[in-house]
């Protein structure tokens, strides 16, 4: 990687991996959490608003999205941060599974790495999940305003570990998009990934609310809570997976 | 939604409420600090990649200040360019930048290949002193400081500076972390409007930090510093050398 003046065949070091050269933003996996703490709210919503929302081949059968806090406090090369998410659940070929619509972190490492390795729809914002005395309370907040908040009893009744381990076993479904450097699409992809290696340390439910509230840049709004339908806080260990392509839109 | 319509509106993450807008990026009062100063050569062979070639051991440390830019809003960026040549072409290589807001750092890295990572840099003037600090995390990291506004600068000289094209190596992996886009892109700033060039005493101080490495470039001797105010357009970019080519 020394300058050069044989410009033939310039070739970069087999350890590029993502920008900068000599400092990337993110390391290369294997992505283990520990202690990775999640509180997922279950609402009904619009029919319209997620027929709009998700990416065909994708089917969703009913109108329900899982809007999601979490606290990743030990984790390997991204560090401790927290998220909010929506996802979609979703159905690929009859494979079940979860597509994410809007994410939300306050550390840049898996933002970036989300982003440009598997696609996730990082944006950089203030999420919290913390116990609040009898609470678990979740928000999110978009610069200095609020603009969503959940909350649930805390640890009021054990679930069925193996309904947990289900949902954290399903596939999560991104959609990746990476412009070319002259604003022309150059990645557009479906993409699949796991969490493997899971161990369940709890699972709990309870009664929940949400609350969401419109923003310009980050509309978690526009897909409305019409009914929360369920809840579940989970902590497990897990290692997050690199992916697989499904679907390329530009083929 | 229909994949026609994903095909159409694919621009960035998330397809529905983009990190980034499409250009064109134009900046209002854009405001430079530029610090020139002299390094180990050995450590700026290190980090430039061929094809590009260093004739000097020469780093351009910039705190910028963006009050107004079209998609990216009110920020802050720091970091380093080094001058170099592409086939003759005289130009700036960016080896390292830190930014204070998510659209033009997720924007910078996908679209052109910005070397971009979330810091805490500031630009202000602190009295007589043109003030630029960079932190990462809760750690100081750059600290410059120039006399403000001391001689003015010939606007031709600031101009051409500003007419030089910039350089950068966009990395993006694959999905099964494997190189996706491994590309030297070449990039121009146009429609420039200079409303100030000013030099002065100057003075640049660099702390180790490991996920911040400013200081692998160490500072020798400070050899000029300018300060500039001007409204200009960042252009996309071009392709100019693909490392994965077969």
């Amino acid at each position: 990687m020394t300058s050069s003046r044989d410009a033939s065949a310039p070739r970069l070091p087999d350890t590029a991996f993502a920008m900068p050269l000599v400092s990337p933003s993110y390391p290369r996996g294997p992505y283990r959490y520990t202690n990775r703490e999640h509180m997922i709210v279950t609402y009904r919503t619009d029919p319209a608003a997620i027929e709009q929302a998700v990416p065909e081949p994708l089917v969703a059968d009913q109108p329900l999205v899982r809007l999601e806090f979490m606290r990743m406090d030990a984790s390997t090369g991204f560090g401790r941060y927290s998220g909010a998410a929506q996802h979609i659940p979703v159905q690929l070929n009859g494979l079940q599974g979860a597509y994410t619509h809007n994410m939300f972190l306050d550390v840049h490492a898996p933002i970036s790495g989300g982003r440009e390795l598997w696609g996730f729809p990082q944006k950089l914002a203030s999420p919290c999940l913390k116990v609040a005395h009898d609470t678990l309370l979740g928000t999110l907040d978009y610069g200095p305003e609020r603009v969503a908040r959940a909350t649930m009893g805390y640890k009021h009744r054990a679930i069925d570990e193996g309904s947990a381990l289900a949902m954290l076993g399903e596939p999560g479904f991104l959609l990746k998009i990476i412009p070319h450097v002259d604003g022309t699409p150059r990645v557009c992809e479906l993409v699949q990934y796991y969490r493997r290696d899971i161990v369940l340390k709890g699972a709990w439910t309870g009664p929940a609310s949400l609350d969401l509230q419109p923003h310009a840049l980050a509309p978690l709004a526009d897909l409305p809570v019409l009914e929360v339908v369920s809840s579940v806080h989970l902590i497990a260990d897990f290692t997050l997976e690199l992916g697989v392509v499904v679907h390329d839109y530009l083929a | 939604m229909k994949a026609a319509d994903i095909r159409a509106h694919a621009f960035s993450m998330p397809l529905h409420s983009p990190s980034y807008p499409p250009g064109p990026y134009r900046f209002m009062d854009r405001e430079y600090l530029i610090i020139t100063y002299r390094t180990d050569p050995e450590a700026l062979k290190r980090v430039v990649p061929a094809p590009l070639e260093c004739d000097a051991p020469i780093v351009k440390y910039e705190f910028i200040r963006m009050p107004d830019s079209t998609g990216f809003g009110d920020y802050t960026e720091s970091g380093q360019v080094i001058p170099v040549s592409f086939k003759g072409q005289q130009g700036g290589y960016v080896h390292a930048m830190f930014l204070d807001d998510d659209p033009p750092i997720a924007g910078g890295r996908e679209l052109w290949g910005f070397p971009k990572k979330l810091a805490t840099p500031t630009l202000i003037t602190a009295h007589d002193t043109l003030l630029g600090t960079l932190d990462y995390g809760p750690v100081r990291i750059a600290t410059g400081s120039m006399g403000y506004k001391h001689q003015a600068l010939d606007s031709a000289k600031a101009l051409a500076a500003l007419g030089e094209p910039g350089f950068l190596l966009k990395i993006i992996p694959h999905v099964d972390g494997t190189p996706r886009i491994c590309e030297l892109v070449r990039y121009y700033l146009s429609d420039v409007t200079l409303k100030g060039a000013w030099s002065g005493p100057a003075a640049l101080e660099l702390h180790p930090h490991a996920l911040a490495p400013v200081a692998d470039l160490p500072v020798l001797e400070i050899l000029s510093a300018v300060h500039l105010v001007a409204d200009l357009t960042l252009n996309l970019g071009e392709v100019v050398h693909d490392y994965l080519a077969k």
